[in-house]
């Protein structure tokens, strides 16, 4: 803990004191215009290998395109002639030290130059590989979370189809209650109706019964006799009609 | 001014990131544009300072290191100018000795 304030307070003198110089006299708005942010250009053209093309452009108005080739090969003709210039046994071997630094220069210039691009590239995409790999996951994140949301709305639907589902089946219930309550309703009345008509059936067996038996026990065998007779004599009157 | 401030003309809220190839005073005619005759005022002019003669030789090294040498694709040039550059220092620092080699007779 303790060690942790000793550190706190470092830290803030550090800052305090870096963001004194940084700051400085701060008055003013930032002049864009004439002190716009530095930015990494191109290199400077050359010509001869090293003599500076902006060498040459502050010639050409004054003396043309050949002045400072005149001019140098000039000074050198009065250097060498004068003797200013002492060509001694270094200068020829510098010659031809300058002679393989031409060669190697021309013959494995080019194939360095492609390979030392290749690694600048390499390298840069080295570095940016975290940013490019964190926009590649961010985006699959985003791409991802709408397939998730597509997915949801999809569910709302499902959800919708089971409600119906369980409103059909609720609706299927009420009426199988239904179609059982007239079932039951119908068993019971056509007991009634059964029961109603063996009563009357047996009631009318009983009543027939009843009357026949004290029918034929009022009949006298005198009363029989009578009929008989009649019968009879209506028998004949019928046979001597025909 | 100790070492390692910034120069007195550099503000951070109107300049914005430091250039270190960058004069930050008030600007004077370039070399290259004096006329011969103002020559004389033009070098009246100039701070002789040893600070100031040491920015001078930081902003040269820096505008150097950003023209030829910080881009991104550099070519062999800033090391051929750093070849000859070395080549004509120690031909000057060596030129004491090497007068002893002339072979003329007469001039």
């Amino acid at each position: 803990m303790l060690s942790r304030v000793a550190l706190r307070s470092v830290a803030a003198r550090q800052s305090a004191s870096t963001a004194l110089v940084a700051r400085g006299s701060a008055s003013g708005a930032r002049d864009e215009q004439n002190f716009p942010r530095p930015v990494r250009g191109e290199p400077g053209k050359v010509r001869l290998g090293f003599v500076p093309e902006e060498w040459f452009q502050f010639f050409h108005a004054k003396t043309g395109v050949t002045g400072p080739y005149t001019l140098g090969v000039g000074l050198a003709t009065y250097l060498c002639s004068k003797e200013i210039f002492v060509m001694e046994h270094e200068y020829y071997s510098g010659l031809s030290l300058i002679l393989m630094v031409y060669i190697a220069a021309k013959k494995l210039g080019p194939n360095i130059a492609a390979w030392l691009d290749k690694e600048v590239d390499n390298i840069e995409t080295s570095w940016n590989e975290g940013r490019t790999n964190t926009i590649k996951g961010l985006e699959q994140a985003i791409k991802d979370e709408k397939t998730a949301q597509w997915r949801a709305e999809g569910q709302e639907l499902l959800m919708e189809a089971k409600k119906e589902n369980v409103l059909l089946q609720l609706e299927a219930a009420y009426r199988e209650r239904l179609m059982q309550v007239y079932t039951e309703v119908k068993r019971r009345l056509d007991y009634q109706l059964e029961k109603t008509n063996v009563e009357r059936r047996m009631a009318q067996k009983n009543m027939v019964d009843w009357i026949v038996l004290n029918v034929t026990k009022a009949i006298t065998p005198d009363q029989e006799k009578q009929t008989l007779d009649r019968c009879i004599a209506d028998l004949s009157a019928l046979a001597a009609k025909h | 001014m100790a070492f390692g401030d910034y120069p007195k003309e550099y503000n951070p809220s109107v300049h914005g990131p430091y250039d270190p190839a960058r004069y930050y005073g008030k600007p004077d005619t370039p070399f290259g544009q004096v006329k011969l005759n103002e020559i004389g005022s033009w070098l009246a002019r100039r701070n002789k300072t040893p600070s100031a003669f040491m920015g001078a030789c930081s902003r040269a090294w820096w505008s150097w290191q950003h023209k030829y040498m910080q881009p991104k694709r550099v070519g062999i040039a800033p090391f051929f100018q750093l070849l000859v550059g070395s080549m004509t220092f120690f031909y000057v620092i060596n030129y004491g000795k090497m007068k002893h080699h002339r072979n003329y007779k007469y001039h």
